[in-house]
């Protein structure tokens, strides 16, 4: 429970400083109880009215898998780096970008679709993107049954460095989390914000070497992937899981480094912004 | 007006709340507008300069015609809005009774949704279990704790949001019009409990039309017009004043 405290509704337009983030953070934590809760109810509302229910998370991916590999390794035959089947190599890319990208588009949505709640009661806001990108997860966990499937089928078992996997992925996590907080507050402002954020990942989809190898890629335009962090992740997985090379210890520190400052800011955005949440419903 | 409660569990410092009113929310509308630095829409004060404190254990009603500022007053405490001048402080957990059920997932069972709500409410699950026959009983919905809650009845629907409310061990209750809704026999019974919680030391907030209830049940009684706290005093004087505001004074009650 909540424990005994003053609470001092300031005014609106009150600024806060590094310490309060760190208090906004801990009573965010003393809430997961909610979030867990929130995540579940996100799940149960998505596939309820379904036929196929939870089948609908390999649904996707598969046809995903099926038709991009055809175009790209049958029609366009994009060649890939050795010894690794394209559907291979391109379902590593595409399963992470599925989460980035169903967890942004659901994420920021979630506070606009929350209102009656958002407007009677209180509790900490980012839950509701939170649960939105955990939610996310179990699909991505049902890619990754897909993807050992796969692995196997090809005769390509994962490599030893795959034990970065977690590691890579919890940075990835954070990066995700981090866009989705001010994208979640800015959508209640304008709602031109969710149609921005499709055609956004549209373009981020292709600027991210998911289809192709980033070999491909003529040099004068590389600083496109070694400003995309989702370039970054997409490759370390690539290289840990398919390769059996570590990620690159700078490559790792970027990209936490990446995730960090987008996550802080984000929230801090967020937190922000909150306030004037119910007055904009 | 002083209380005769020493702990101020509920203070307004001077507060305003200030809308705009008819803002689009699209970009079109609104790059235009902030470029030319003008054309925003008039703003609308919902409350202005309220100051008064509520203390631990009192029942604090307040009443005033449609759109002067009551349920605004209502999610200040609540913390779902923030003062645009002004302080707010409360002390203590608040648990709002408005409109029950607002969490409610339609797909989820009565048994998820009590969960649900209690978590929204910041009870713990083992505070949850531990309350959660009690919320059933209050309920009385044993029957259906696990049909989906979109087969409820509003009544259904309402009673369950009320028992989750009422056991989330608030320290501050706030009640707008809820007892408006349900039949006769289950607002007793909310009164009863309300009661209840008067003599246990909880605040309570009530925003109502209803006269008789605010005269019955309140220690003392804030009329609010126009954004502006224009009475505070016992419930009968407050009363009488507020009839006289009112251009056609129809009494309704709770029955």
């Amino acid at each position: 429970m909540a424990d005994l405290q003053i609470t001092t509704r300031h005014p609106l337009r009150h600024s806060f400083g590094l310490l309060d983030l760190a208090v906004y953070l801990r009573r965010f934590w003393q809430r997961r109880d909610l979030l867990m809760h929130m995540t579940v109810r996100h799940l149960r509302g998505q596939y309820k009215q379904s036929i196929l229910g939870y089948a609908w998370a390999f649904v996707n991916p598969l046809s995903q898998i099926v038709i991009l590999s055809f175009v790209f390794s049958t029609i366009l035959r994009i060649a890939v780096p050795e010894e690794v089947p394209y559907p291979l190599f391109m379902f590593v890319g595409l399963l992470p970008w599925i989460f980035f990208s169903s967890a942004i588009s659901s994420a920021t949505d979630s506070v606009v679709n929350a209102s009656s709640l958002v407007t009677k009661v209180y509790f900490p806001r980012e839950i509701l993107p939170t649960a939105a990108v955990l939610t996310k997860l179990v699909e991505l966990s049902f890619g990754l049954m897909i993807l050992i499937v796969l692995m196997l089928y090809y005769g390509h078992p994962p490599e030893a460095t795959s034990v970065w996997l977690p590691l890579l992925f919890f940075i990835h996590l954070v990066f995700t989390l981090g866009l989705s907080y001010p994208l979640a507050a800015l959508n209640l402002y304008f709602h031109d914000v969710r149609f921005l954020v499709g055609v956004v990942l549209l373009l981020w989809f292709y600027l991210t070497p998911i289809i192709y190898p980033v070999s491909l890629v003529p040099e004068k335009y590389e600083i496109i992937f070694d400003l995309n962090p989702n370039a970054l992740f997409v490759n370390a997985y690539r290289r840990v899981l398919l390769y059996g090379e570590s990620p690159g210890i700078e490559k790792v520190l970027l990209g936490a480094l990446i995730a960090a400052v987008t996550f802080f800011v984000g929230y801090y955005l967020f937190k922000k912004m909150e306030r004037g949440f119910a007055d904009r419903i | 007006m002083p209380t005769e409660f020493d702990v101020r569990e509920i203070e307004f410092l001077d507060v305003s709340k200030r809308f705009r009113l008819a803002e689009g929310q699209s970009l079109r509308e609104f790059l235009p507008r902030f470029f030319r630095k003008k054309g925003f829409a008039e703003p609308f004060y919902a409350l202005r300069d309220i100051s008064f404190s509520i203390g631990r254990g009192e029942v604090a009603g307040i009443v005033g015609r449609n759109g002067s500022g009551k349920s605004t007053i209502l999610k200040l405490i609540a913390g779902v809005t923030a003062p645009t001048e002004g302080e707010v402080r409360v002390l203590g957990r608040v648990s709002p009774l408005i409109e029950l059920g607002a969490g409610f997932h339609p797909d989820l069972t009565g048994r998820e949704n009590i969960k649900m709500n209690a978590s929204i409410l910041g009870m713990t699950a083992r505070e949850t279990a531990e309350r959660f026959d009690d919320i059933v009983d209050f309920a009385e919905l044993w029957e259906f704790v696990d049909t989906p809650v979109k087969r409820y009845s509003s009544g259904m629907y309402m009673r369950l949001g009320f028992a989750v409310a009422i056991y989330s061990n608030p320290e501050i209750l706030l009640v707008d019009e809820v007892l408006s809704v349900g039949d006769a026999y289950f607002q007793d019974k909310c009164l009863a409990k309300m009661d209840e919680f008067k003599k246990s030391g909880v605040s309570i907030v009530v925003v109502s039309h209803s006269m008789e209830l605010v005269t019955e049940f309140c220690d003392r009684v804030m009329l609010i017009d126009g954004g502006h706290l224009i009475g505070d005093g016992p419930p009968s004087e407050i009363v009488e004043q507020y009839l006289s505001i009112v251009p056609h004074p129809v009494e309704t009650t709770t029955n």
